[in-house]
């Protein structure tokens, strides 16, 4: 491992809100300019942005942000500063007579944790300051953070989770899943490095970054909104109907990383089916590590799928579980942690001791 | 300053490469004229389809006027997919904002989705004579 570098690992935030108005458009009609704000509050900017009839995504200098009428989901990796956003956002909210009911923070463990600014530098503190941030009329609250007892050297990954909401049950439909990867297969990470002289700008370096890794066939149904970073780097936002998706890679060797997140059915309604879009996904990457979060919002938990998904990510990526936690969060639903390795192990000359 | 002007003028005042800027073309009527006025112009014509909502759209507002007033050969047009959704469903627009390119009313080229490089390459690329 490198002794210091890009942090890939992002933060991510989740606010839903319910409206007491009735234009459908709901916090679409936050103005741009009072997003750019918060997004100068939270260290970034935007890079590239396309919407459609049922959300706005933009692709953000540091990871990803997406508009839904009342649903905001906002993702920053490096050393952001994404509590910052709460505030800002539950007020716009309020100018367009919208309530907040839940809110979501979640991480994984951060590669160079002593990186990070205050708040990051302890999960105990971003639960305090998320905490102080929020109305009391989300009294369901859960802070808890899933880690894996295992028995190889890979450095143990937690997955960390606050919850807060206004009602018990939740309310939200489809099932997100957030899945980080690192170690990634060093010629794989190569397409996402800008070639010099390529004669492109990043907007058509990033089409071809999406087209030869194969980012382009996971959900082949999907609008890609790509962006390449110089000298390396890559984001990407899918739009497909009302479901987004989401990419981000630092390819660099001893610290790469990429995650790949989605919001999907259980049931296949033309979409892709969870596993299928899974091993597609961690397929492009090949990783030494893979961590999948999985929350499973309004649907009841079934541990069917978990299993499904275990099978053929052993099946089509000789990907061993090594752990799998569950848990439970009042108003956000069940939120299940695998842990993955390759089933073979090789000594990695950057991961050190084997 | 330019720009200003000409957005508050609106549309169809007169011959729109005299002034940089983006014309609005808020009107079936007015859409009609301009592009048919362009059909048989050597000119680049590049539609901006967008929505009152859009975020993503507004995002990149502040670049399409700047290249615009950078590019005054070509000529920038915005298309409200509310106001003339006719025209939206005619060129086949699903996401915003869409950037359409027209020489001799052929569509030449198009980029879905605020890509400031991507945009400038291509007016760069087809606004010459061909």
């Amino acid at each position: 491992m490198a002794v210091s570098g890009f942090e890939g690992f992002e933060k991510r935030l989740e606010l839903r809100f319910s409206t007491t108005n009735n234009n459908p458009m709901g916090l679409r009609l936050i103005d741009f300019e009072s997003l750019d704000q918060v997004l100068n509050e939270v260290q970034c900017t935007v890079v590239s942005a396309v919407a459609n009839h049922s959300f706005d995504a933009y692709v953000l200098s540091e990871s990803s942000l997406f508009v839904y009428p009342t649903k905001i989901i906002i993702k920053t990796c490096g050393t952001t500063q994404l509590l910052k956003s709460i505030r800002p956002f539950i007020h716009l909210a309020r100018t367009l007579s919208l309530t907040l009911r839940a809110c979501r923070y979640s991480r994984g463990s951060f590669i160079f944790p002593k990186a990070q600014p205050f708040p990051y530098t302890s999960f105990k503190d971003e639960v305090v300051i998320v905490e102080e941030s929020l109305p009391n009329s989300l009294r369901y609250r859960k802070a808890s953070v899933m880690t894996p007892s295992n028995n190889n050297n890979n450095p143990s990954r937690a997955w960390h989770v606050f919850t807060a909401s206004a009602d018990v049950e939740p309310d939200e439909p489809l099932v997100v899943v957030e899945v980080c990867m690192t170690e990634l297969d060093r010629v794989n990470a190569r397409s996402f490095f800008r070639r010099k002289g390529d004669g492109k700008n990043s907007d058509s370096a990033g089409k071809e970054m999406t087209r030869l890794s194969g980012i382009d066939m996971i959900n082949a149904n999907a609008f890609i909104c790509d962006f390449a970073f110089d000298p390396c780097g890559y984001s990407m936002n899918g739009v497909d109907g009302d479901r987004y998706s989401t990419i981000h890679v630092t390819p660099e060797d001893g610290f790469s990383y990429a995650s790949f997140e989605c919001g999907l059915s259980l049931y296949d309604d033309g979409h892709g089916d969870i596993s299928e879009v899974l091993t597609r996904a961690i397929d492009v990457f090949r990783p030494g590590c893979v961590s999948v979060a999985t929350t499973y919002g309004g649907e009841d938990y079934s541990h069917e799928v978990t299993k499904r998904v275990e099978r053929m990510l052993a099946k089509k990526l000789g990907l061993t579980c090594r752990s799998r936690l569950v848990d439970e969060f009042p108003g956000s639903g069940t939120v299940v942690f695998q842990s993955f390795t390759p089933r073979r192990q090789y000594s990695s000359p950057e991961g050190g001791e084997q | 300053m330019g720009t200003a002007i000409s957005n508050m003028l609106g549309a169809g005042e007169g011959n729109e490469s005299e002034h940089s800027g983006v014309t609005k073309l808020s009107s079936s009527a007015q859409w009609q004229l301009h592009f048919n006025g362009m059909k048989d112009s050597n000119q680049l014509l590049v539609i901006d389809f967008s929505a009152s909502w859009c975020g993503p759209c507004k995002s990149f507002e502040p670049a399409v006027r700047h290249m615009a007033v950078k590019f005054t050969d070509v000529s920038f047009v915005k298309v409200d997919v509310d106001e003339l959704p006719e025209v939206a469903k005619e060129f086949d627009v699903t996401a915003m904002p869409t950037f359409v390119l027209m020489k001799n009313g052929k569509e030449v080229d198009r980029i879905v989705g605020a890509k400031q490089d991507e945009l400038e390459n291509k007016v760069t690329k087809h606004r010459g004579g061909q």
